[in-house]
């Protein structure tokens, strides 16, 4: 990695700001805790020539109880997920999930918002300048061919915020704030399956915070496989919410990270409704999990390798929320 | 004070660099306070190329750009063995891996020397390249290298003692394959030079990272054509070695031409990614191996096939593939041993030395093997190591001298403390105790450049302030050197440890050393030291008779103080011989030599000096695992480790240093693997490249076994590599242990581990599918 390209810090107080600062920088980027962005702007990857910096704007920073859930700002880190008293209490898998993101000094500046925001990660885009010339670009960056499927048309980059899917299970929804005012869409809805541009986000859109709804009875949690027990991208993440009633499923979510474009809440888990957890439902996660996923080859680990954990995690993690319903 | 001072040899005393590092006041190349340029190495997009053209006008052209060199700036060749000096310092003609330097630029700040970079054209034709061995040693492969042919860089032949005769005689032969990754060093520092060039007197001083100054220095007056006595090499703190700089290495030369070329001062820090680009690390390597053996367990024959792909250019790649033959001598009596090795060139960065050289592999192949034939004679695995035991003193079959040979004992500490005799076979499924052993040279008994000087040169000098300067070309790379020094002088001439500083690796004012490598610097400097220290004592002894008006060998000594043997009365502080000593002719300085004997040099086969060292290390160890069936993740929950370091001068220092072998072992059975894609590396960031964490660093308890060698510095030998090797084949011993899975390819990676255990349900329903059918 090289030392940082120069460019203008803009700190942002409010929502206007931003939009002055984007007309003001057309190729700007939006600066939260930076985790993600630097390295790749010391790899190389875009020059902008602002920074805007959005921690300032109000209420990225705070954790509100509402009636029916939680208000959590885009700007609250990693670290104080895994220390607030209320998220522990109500949403304690945020909290293992936020634990497991990079190591304990990115936790401290990294945030919400930037994790669910991180860009997708693949062996032939997290490279130098150097690297990446000499392999002609990539489709996600500078160049023409996507060198994971050379043959498609589209970037496969991997999706590997390890927040999005427990949010996802959760049924997280997400304040986006734009010209237009704001909005809030489900969190489902932010994602698109395209590695290149894999955020559904406006251009002149700013991502404000996160509203999660309390369903009472719910149990979830995450799980992660990677090959460090720190620092290290999910090679497969797999959260799962449930819940049951008389030992059935009233309620089975499943997400997954690291395997696709996207952070995926997988399909056609509503089949398992009203069926006991059992060793043939247990096969039926199996090959929902392993038909919806589609590793490609965006890491040193193989693709197959991810696949199957990640339906091995989620059979893992469905049997032991289902035990403890 | 009065009564006998707390002996210096054999004290846990913290490393006398630490505070320095710890505290964040360790002042390290990159740190070097210099108003300096920016210098940047223009790195090859090509994996194999002639190189037609370097356009650079463009380049000199942009304001700020001070200098731009080229492989037109040195036409000279360098390489640590003089034999297989074949690296251009940028390249000249042609290319031969992706990353390897073309130009470099000297600029008043980084943008600017940046943007230069990208203002460089190269123009090639590009030629055919090579990845694995096989590929380069096809019969129509483009050579690497005109004069090699083949794409080998050496082969080796070589038997000791009959082995067809001995498999034949034997109970049981079995034969397996092995296929191991190539690894890096991962040193926490990236590399970095820091070269100062006076124009007016055509004066050089580079400070650098490197672990052999002496070496460097040598390549520096090589390629620059200017007399040694110009150039002035520092080694100042260093952030890690383990072997990534045995050797000079390019960027070092390029930071001096640079200096040179600007006439000024040039900093040269590379980057993570060019840090691995510059490698020099463990080959990918290929092993075949057949071993015999008597149903008691008796060896009776081995034979090693060898393939290792060596990269673009030669470094150490002689005495590597040399090293994998040698090292199947002096740890177990095998009556016959036949060795075939080649090293092949590929395209891709040169492989050299790496902590525990040359025997890792080749250690994990033999202990595998050794404990799948046990098994299957029914033997437990200690018992078909002691089956094996030497008898010393002895020399090996390839004429190594083996003095001091504490395996034995080794066995015996981590067999009880692991509790394998009540454990083994009982733990829960998924849980696996394995266990190996290892040995490792104390230093390489012939050095690079036969100069006929002394091996080890420590000068020692005493003045007006009383205190002791000990000046050591040695390079303390971590692994405690200088703190060894300390301790070895003290011990000698009687002083406590705050009357002694050290210098070290600085060739302005001291003595050349060869550097720290193969595990040397202990044994050999150490010696030196201790005669250094011995002659100033001598000089004490006699300046304190003077003044008691006796004779030094009645003089004795009680703490810092002198007096005749059985006289009453206070006697002399240090300070008052010192003065006595000083009053004769002023500042003394004393040198101790050491040079290793011809005897102990080696076999007189050809490449027999390669593995022949005074002394060896002897490991054992046991390794616990757990193994998850759902993601094949192998977490090592605990590791017993003996080690047989002679005497342990420190043994703070050397259960850091065990235990920092046992860790370095685990990230190369684990996990550690440098991957290309066509010669562009997957792995060149902390994050590709996993080295482990804190989180996965299991409890390492280390039993210090001290066997003296009659030739060690009070009977000490190495400390810091012969742990590495054993912890290979003991770990995947405690993964077949567990799962009944034996992985001969490494890193046993989870996706590695799942694949074999699909691969054996695979076996078990086609032999159970014959079995219906039959």
């Amino acid at each position: 990695m090289s030392e940082l390209p120069s460019f203008e810090l803009i700190r942002a107080a409010s929502v206007s700001d931003v939009a002055a600062a984007r007309r003001g920088h057309l190729d700007c980027r939006l600066l939260a805790g930076g985790t993600d962005l630097i390295a790749n702007l010391r790899r190389g990857i875009g020059g902008p020539t602002a920074l805007v910096d959005i921690t300032g704007l109000p209420g990225m920073r705070d954790i509100a109880a509402e009636p029916d859930g939680i208000r959590i700002g885009a700007g609250v880190t990693l670290a104080r997920l895994i220390e607030d008293p209320l998220i522990r209490c109500r949403f304690p898998a945020l909290a293992d999930a936020a634990a497991t993101v990079a190591g304990p000094a990115h936790r401290t500046s990294a945030t919400i918002g930037g994790n669910l925001c991180l860009d997708t990660r693949c062996v032939f885009y997290n490279e130098s300048e150097w690297w990446r010339k000499s392999n002609e670009f990539c489709l996600k960056h500078r160049g023409t061919v996507c060198h994971v499927a050379p043959t498609g048309n589209r970037c496969h980059a991997a999706y590997s915020g390890d927040i999005a899917p427990v949010l996802l299970v959760l049924g997280a929804s997400v304040e986006l704030a734009g010209d237009g005012g704001t909005r809030w869409i489900a969190l489902d809805e932010l994602f698109r399956e395209d590695g290149a541009a894999h955020l559904a986000l406006g251009a002149d859109e700013v991502l404000l915070s996160v509203r999660l709804p309390v369903e009472p009875g719910l149990l979830a949690g995450y799980e992660k496989a990677r090959f460090r027990g720190a620092i290290d991208f999910p090679l497969a993440g797999v959260a799962v919410s449930l819940r049951q009633a008389d030992g059935m499923l009233t309620v089975l979510r499943i997400a997954l990270t690291g395997t696709n474009s996207r952070p995926l809440l997988v399909s056609d888990c509503e089949a398992l409704i009203g069926r006991p957890l059992d060793a043939s439902a247990l096969r039926q996660i199996d090959r929902l999990v392993q038909k919806q996923a589609a590793p490609m080859r965006t890491t040193i680990i193989p693709a197959h390798y991810r696949r199957r954990v990640a339906s091995a995690l989620a059979c893992r993690l469905a049997a032991r929320l289902f035990a403890e319903a | 004070m009065t009564g006998q001072r707390e002996p210096a040899v054999g004290r846990r005393l913290p490393l006398i660099d630490g505070i320095e590092k710890v505290s964040g006041r360790a002042i390290y190349t990159a740190d070097l306070p210099a108003h300096a340029l920016v210098g940047r190495i223009l790195r090859s997009p090509y994996s194999h190329a002639e190189l037609l053209g370097v356009e650079t006008d463009a380049a000199r052209a942009l304001p700020g750009v001070i200098a731009v060199i080229t492989g037109a700036d040195c036409d000279k060749t360098f390489g640590v063995l003089p034999i297989t000096m074949d690296e251009y310092p940028l390249a000249r003609e042609r290319l031969r891996y992706r990353g390897e330097p073309v130009a470099a630029v000297a600029a008043v700040d980084e943008e600017t020397a940046e943007r230069a970079l990208a203002l460089i054209q190269l123009k090639v034709r590009e030629l055919p390249a090579y990845y694995s061995a096989a590929a380069a040693r096809a019969p129509d492969a483009v050579r690497l290298h005109d004069k090699r042919a083949g794409n080998v860089l050496r082969e080796v032949h070589d038997e000791f003692g009959d082995t067809a005769a001995g498999f034949a005689c034997a109970d049981l032969v079995r034969e397996a394959r092995f296929r191991y990754a190539e690894v890096a060093h991962g040193q926490i520092e990236p590399h970095a030079a820091l070269a100062e060039y006076d124009a007016e007197r055509e004066r050089l001083t580079l400070h650098s990272v490197t672990q052999v100054p002496y070496y460097v220095h040598l390549m520096l007056a090589h390629c620059l054509d200017i007399e040694e006595s110009r150039i002035r090499v520092v080694k100042p703190f260093i952030g890690g070695g383990f072997g990534a700089r045995v050797e000079p290495l390019n960027f070092e030369i390029i930071a001096a031409l640079l200096a040179r070329a600007a006439r000024g001062t040039v900093r040269l820090n590379l980057s993570r990614e060019e840090t691995f680009l510059t490698h020099r690390g463990r080959p990918e390597t290929g092993i075949h191996l057949k071993l015999g053996m008597t149903r008691d367990g008796r060896l009776t024959a081995a034979a090693c096939d060898t393939v290792q792909r060596g990269g673009a250019y030669s470094s150490y790649g002689i005495v590597t593939i040399l090293y994998g033959g040698a090292l199947l001598h002096g740890i177990y009596d095998i009556p016959a041993v036949k060795y075939d090795g080649c090293r092949v060139f590929t395209n891709t960065p040169p492989c050299g030395a790496m902590r525990g050289h040359g025997s890792v592999d080749a250690r994990h192949a033999f202990e595998s093997l050794l404990d799948t034939m046990a098994a299957e004679l029914g033997l437990d695995p200690f018992a078909v190591r002691r089956a094996n035991l030497l008898t010393t003193p002895t020399k090996t079959a390839n004429g190594i001298v083996v003095n001091s040979y504490g395996l034995p004992e080794c066995l015996d500490r981590v067999q009880n403390a692991s509790g394998w005799r009540q454990r083994k076979g009982r733990l829960p499924p998924g849980r696996g105790l394995g266990m190996a052993c290892s040995h490792y040279v104390s230093g390489a008994a012939s050095p690079i450049h036969r100069t006929g000087e002394p091996h080890a040169v420590v000068e020692l000098r005493l003045d007006f302030d009383g205190g002791i300067t000990i000046l050591s070309g040695a390079a303390d790379i971590g692994q405690g050197s200088s703190t060894v020094l300390v301790q070895t002088v003290a011990e000698i001439v009687g002083v406590d440890l705050g009357r002694l500083r050290v210098i070290s690796a600085d060739s302005a004012v001291t003595p050349k050393d060869n550097g720290s490598y193969s595990s040397r610097v202990t044994f050999m400097v150490g010696n030196a030291a201790i005669d250094a220290a011995e002659k100033l004592r001598d000089l004490l002894l006699a300046a304190a008779a003077r003044r008691l008006a006796s004779r030094a060998d009645l003089i004795e000594r009680v703490g810092e103080r002198f007096r005749v043997s059985g006289a009453e009365g206070p006697g002399l502080t240090f300070r008052e011989v010192a003065a006595a000593a000083l009053a004769e002719g002023g500042s003394i300085t004393v040198k101790g030599t050491f040079t290793v004997p011809i005897e102990y040099q080696g076999g007189k086969h050809r490449g027999g000096a390669v593995g022949a060292t005074m002394a060896f290390s002897y490991a054992a160890q046991v390794v616990e695992v757990e193994i998850d069936p759902d993601t094949g993740m192998v977490r090592v929950e605990k590791v017993w480790v003996a080690h047989d370091c002679g005497r342990a001068i420190n043994p703070l220092a050397v259960e850091g240093q065990v235990q920092g072998s046992v860790w370095m072992g685990m990230a190369q059975a684990l996990g550690e693997e440098t991957r290309y894609e066509d010669g562009l590396p997957l792995h060149a960031s902390l994050l590709g490249y996993p080295i482990p964490t804190i989180v996965e660093s299991p409890p390492i308890e280390v039993h210090i076994v001290e066997c003296l060698d009659p030739n060690g510095p009070f009977g000490a030998k190495e400390a810091s590599e012969g742990s590495l090797a054993g912890f290979l084949p003991a770990v995947t011993n405690a993964v077949a242990d567990a799962i009944g899975l034996r992985m001969t390819e490494l890193p046993i990676t989870p996706d590695r581990i799942l694949e074999a255990l699909a691969r054996k349900r695979r076996e078990r329903r086609i032999a159970a599918a014959r079995e219906t059918v039959a």
